[in-house]
């Protein structure tokens, strides 16, 4: 089972790789509190989707579990787990976990 | 080599669009409820039932570890029941809802992630002509397959900005186990509704899915291509 600061790290470097591609200025150096979707996310909805879809391919490749990030519990959580990287980070680690 | 990812590919058009993919020298990755009927280099079976979303998800991931990347997708896998809506039970309506609905979103919405570094993605939905034509006795399978029109179309949108189109073919009835059970004088007078009225066969089916595969075909999306003259 992975630890919280390795997922974040995957994170890190999924939202890196991303930014790169897309051009993305604000998350070229992400940290845990770079905001990602949201009020102040630099992201728009195909930008969260390729990122949902990265993520998910890494936590299989590195930690060999198969996960969807979009699922209810994240549709219905009263803060979106999209808001950050640290979110994300959690959100990932709790369905590794579940 | 390009991918294809078939769903019901052990018997019927599923196994026939397979074995003409793999003839054509793509690598076919296929599922259906039960084990392979297909022996080929280039084709790997996975055993599963379409609307089981972990499942789904599984088979999404070890695609990807194994392959990479993915061409195309065509969600063959459907189930019907002919009856009148009186006669009709509720576990029936949710078996074919979730069979042709669901299991349709669950493998676009985790394949279509797969698509995203190919030069030419492609998603083929399958409808029927039961829809369009209101057949009686088939209120259930043609309103699953009207919501799989829906997903086809707004997808298509959705799905746009990824360059993957999203299309669907209306077969008109073939002989399948899908109408084992219906008798002639209904399929007769079927048939009769079509502007070409004779059976459908595999052949058909697989030329307007190759039609939505060719590489020129990228600028048609959200589209249902009806057979036999059905509109």
């Amino acid at each position: 089972m992975p630890t919280f600061k390795e997922v974040e790290v995957l994170v890190i470097e999924s939202v890196r790789l991303l930014a790169e591609d897309f051009d993305l200025v604000t998350l070229k150096q992400p940290r845990a509190e770079s905001a990602l979707y949201g009020k102040d996310g630099v992201l728009d909805s195909m930008g969260l989707v390729n990122l949902l879809a990265d993520v998910e391919d890494a936590v299989s490749e590195q930690f060999g579990a198969a996960i969807a990030l979009a699922d209810e519990k994240a549709m219905s959580a009263r803060n979106s787990p999209f808001l950050t990287i640290k979110t994300l980070a959690q959100a990932v680690l709790e369905r590794i976990e579940a | 080599m390009k991918h294809i990812v078939i769903t019901g590919t052990r018997k019927g058009i599923g196994r026939s669009l397979a074995e003409h993919y793999l003839a054509e020298g793509w690598g076919v990755i296929g599922c259906s409820r039960g084990e392979s009927s297909i022996e080929h280099d280039q084709y790997r079976h996975y055993v599963l039932d379409v609307c089981d979303e972990s499942a789904v998800i599984e088979m999404a991931r070890d695609v990807k570890r194994q392959n990479g990347a993915v061409d195309a997708l065509l969600n063959n896998a459907g189930i019907a029941s002919m009856n009148h809506c009186l006669l009709t039970p509720g576990s029936t309506v949710n078996a074919i809802l979730q069979t042709n609905v669901v299991g349709t979103f669950l493998f676009c919405r985790e394949f279509a992630k797969l698509m995203r570094k190919s030069a030419q993605p492609r998603i083929v939905n399958f409808t029927t002509v039961a829809h369009p034509l209101n057949l009686e006795g088939e209120a259930v399978y043609a309103a699953s397959k009207a919501a799989v029109e829906s997903l086809t179309r707004i997808m298509a949108r959705e799905l746009a900005e990824l360059r993957i189109t999203v299309n669907a073919v209306g077969p008109t009835p073939v002989m399948t186990d899908l109408i084992k059970g219906v008798s002639s004088e209904k399929m007769d007078a079927l048939l009769a509704r079509q502007a070409i009225p004779r059976y459908g066969k595999a052949a058909d089916v697989i030329n307007a899915v190759d039609f939505f595969l060719r590489a020129d075909s990228d600028f048609i999306t959200g589209q249902v291509l009806y057979l036999g003259g059905v509109t």
